[in-house]
């Protein structure tokens, strides 16, 4: 509450950590069915005031059903919401502070771009030359000037995306629900959009929750983020940790590349304590893992995983001397995607093991190509050992 | 014209009684397939059925009102004769006149009957929508799996004879009748109500005949209709009945006047139901023209009224066609 929601500056706004901080929003276990299938499944969730809050997950795990009970428009069929300790069930969906931007726009055919925006605005009973001057600065931020005498049906989906958001936003509500609010924007417009939605939150000090199947998108607006499978929420981190310091290897494998290697623990090292050994080919050294602070080691020969990313993933053609975590392989595939080349390499006990390199150079002459033997190779404090 | 609208109308209907129709719009694409003489041939057939089932039989009336009476058969003159040739046909021309039209202007009989046809249609339309806006709202908001249930049944009285249904309804509304008997049954009243032979009799069994062609296209826009619009309504801060007026009443505003034109304009020249309800004083135009064919035996004098009748509703049709055209226009 304190503190400026400046993410970027590294400005530390993180209500989360703070145990005394009340959240704005509260899921107490809830579970929503819709007759004998659960689309929420006991979940548990606190949202902050003034968070940009982003929900990921694959499709059909239950993100618009959990906006949908924010804004009213289905109840949960056990355990609660609050919104501000107050029972957010018991109040109807149009006297909740909550606007959402529905997934399918729901624009007004009857209504031009202006009416629909200002729809919300007239519902208050505002002035007539507030809801005006409301309406023109919401049209500007989406972009829509040319077309704000039309009607949705000769707007294109992008533009009726925006028509959707403006709306949405024109209220300026305590809470604010986006679903999938950028999707059919082009890549420029997109970029530009999330970065007026997040000046506007942070000047306004609203929270929003937004729905994005981006995982960039999600990574830049966010001020924290929950991964969701199957109505449950698996984890709920900041960007940075749920990137770096996944706690499963599905979070792992959703956001992001990443390279999984099982094993069994075999005990600590014996040079350095805050690392353990994992044992993973009978024919091959243990792989090291550093773990983080405070250290707990987990039971001996128990079967855990260690997740790497990519880019954490060096390739050479020669024996490396400075690391211990080695595998040897062939490179099977090399894909260019301009800045980066990923290099696909089969270990000679057939896992597939892919490492990331900046193209520091003009690719005249690649140093590795198809088929080369080579050695990838990470470091202890690289990568992370995960339980599931 | 109005023909053939009514029936890719009331195809339309029929169709948006299933819950999903995606493959509407490409059934139409294939009818451009053929190429262009298949296409003509296509267009041919609504003109030609057209002007065989339409033009020829007005010409004709129009004709019939330009002749006058004569105890002959058919029972006016001049009459074409074919043997005359071109002379007969000049002959013909010549003894036409507006005489029979002047008369419809002098007689207030006349004009009075179409103006009480013109209100009874309209107080029907309006009885008809009040009473079919709720029917066909509850019927969009029903279950989906019951909802070509609920249109059968609409469509069910189509089933039996217009005719029996409205001699039904003398049944009910005569001094005896059912009606009377269930009231002073429950004491509501003492003595019985005179309902049958007046105008009220035949509201109800103008409302009554007509409304499925009010609930229909009704049913079909409000059907039509996105739950989430309401949703976004409510969500920016509007009560659910405000949002019924909002979004649902101006979203289903083409189906109220598709329902309107239906019921109004069959309604004005609407002949058995004042003849077997309503009173000695019911005017309506169709009671007229029946008397002054069949009891008068004045051709003409029917026939002018008739082309007066549809000058009249051709401003009704020509909007409705013009309402209908901007709807599609629109994609829906
Ligand atoms: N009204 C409903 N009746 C029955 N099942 C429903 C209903 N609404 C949603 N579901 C089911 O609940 C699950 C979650 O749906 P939801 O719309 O929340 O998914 P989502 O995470 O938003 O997916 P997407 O990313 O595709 O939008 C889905 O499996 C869906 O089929
Ligand atoms: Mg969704």
């Amino acid at each position: 509450m304190n503190g400026s929601p400046n993410f970027g500056s590294g400005c530390s706004f993180a209500p989360w950590a703070d145990p005394h901080e009340k959240p704005l929003i509260r899921f107490d276990a809830v579970t929503k069915k819709f007759d004998d299938f659960v689309a929420i499944d006991n979940l548990n969730l606190k949202i902050y005031e003034r968070e940009f809050f982003a929900l990921l997950g694959p499709s059909g795990c239950g993100k618009t059903t959990l906006m949908r009970m924010l804004a009213g428009f289905e109840q949960p069929t056990t355990g609660s919401i609050m919104m501000n300790q107050e029972h957010l069930t018991d109040i109807p969906p149009h006297r909740r502070p909550v606007n959402m931007m529905f997934q399918s726009y729901a624009l007004f055919p009857h209504m031009t771009v202006e009416q629909n925006i200002a729809f919300g605005l007239k519902q208050e009973r505002r002035p007539k030359a507030e809801i005006k001057e409301r309406v023109e600065e919401m049209i500007a931020l989406v972009q829509l000037q040319p077309f704000a005498k039309r009607k949705p049906h000769q707007l294109s989906g992008g533009q009726r995306q925006r028509v959707a958001l403006a709306r949405s936003l024109a209220k300026k509500p305590r809470l604010l629900l986006l679903d999938e609010p950028l999707g059919a924007l082009d890549r420029k417009l997109r970029e530009q959009t999330q970065f007026e939605l997040m000046t506007i939150q942070e000047k306004l000090g609203l929270t929003f929750v937004i729905v994005t199947h981006d995982q960039e998108e999600a990574m830049t607006v966010a001020s924290r983020i929950a991964l969701m499978e199957q109505g449950k929420v698996v984890q709920v981190a900041t960007p940075r940790e749920i990137y770096e310091t996944p706690n499963c290897r599905y979070v792992a494998d959703f956001l992001g590349d990443v390279n999984i290697v099982g094993g069994h623990i075999l005990g600590p090292d014996d040079k350095e304590e805050d690392i353990v050994q994992l044992a993973w080919h009978e024919d091959y050294a243990p792989l090291r893992v550093r773990l983080p602070q405070p250290v707990t080691f987990p039971a001996k020969g128990k079967e855990m995983w260690i997740a790497v990313r990519p880019e954490k993933v060096r390739i050479t053609k020669d024996y490396p001397t400075d690391t211990h975590n080695i595998l040897k392989g062939k490179v099977l595939d090399i894909a260019y995607t301009g800045n980066i080349s990923t290099y696909h390499v089969r270990t000679e006990d057939g896992q597939i093991i892919k490492s990331q390199e900046a193209n520091l150079e003009h690719l005249h002459r690649r140093a590795i190509t198809w088929d080369d033997e080579v050695y990838v190779h990470w470091r202890a404090g690289g990568c992370v050992l995960l339980e599931r | 014209m109005s023909n053939l609208t009514n029936l890719t109308e009331v195809t339309d209907l029929l169709t948006a009684g299933e819950p999903e129709t995606p493959q509407r719009p490409k059934r139409r694409s294939r009818m451009v397939l053929p190429k262009n003489f298949g296409r003509c041939a296509l267009i041919l057939v609504p003109y030609v059925w057209l002007l065989v089932l339409f033009l020829i039989p007005f010409i004709i009336v129009v004709k019939i009102s330009l002749s006058d009476t004569a105890i002959a058969m058919p029972p006016y003159t001049p009459t074409f004769d074919w043997a005359g040739g071109w002379a007969s046909f000049k002959e013909m021309v010549g003894g036409w006149d507006f005489e029979n039209f002047t008369w419809l202007m002098e007689d207030d009989l006349y004009w009075k009957s179409y103006l009480s046809s013109l209100e009874i249609a309209f107080v029907s339309s309006l009885l008809a929508l009040l009473i079919g806006y709720p029917i066909a709202y509850s019927m969009a908001r029903a279950p989906a799996e019951w909802r070509p249930t609920l249109l059968m049944l609409i469509i069910l009285p189509f089933w039996t004879s217009f005719l029996i249904r409205v001699y039904a309804w003398i049944g009910i509304l005569k001094k005896e009748g059912l009606l009377n008997m269930l009231l002073m049954h429950l004491g509501i009243i003492d003595d019985p109500l005179t309902i049958l032979n007046t105008d009220l009799a035949v509201y109800i069994g103008i409302v009554y005949s007509y409304l499925p062609f009010m609930v229909l296209p009704l049913y079909s826009s409000l059907e039509k209709m996105d739950d989430s619009l309401l949703e976004a309504a409510t969500d920016l801060g509007c009560s659910p009945f405000k949002a019924f007026w909002l979004i649902t009443v101006p979203l289903s505003l083409p189906g109220v006047i598709a329902g309107c034109f239906l019921v109004f304009i069959p309604a004005v020249g609407e002949f058995v139901i004042p003849d077997l309800l309503g009173g000695s004083n019911t005017l309506m135009i169709g009671k007229t023209l029946w008397v002054e064919f069949f009891a008068n035996r004045d051709w003409p004098v029917a026939s002018a009224v008739a082309v007066i009748l549809l000058i009249l509703l051709v401003v009704p049709i020509v909007l409705f066609q013009r309402q209908q055209e901007k709807q599609q226009e629109k994609g829906a």
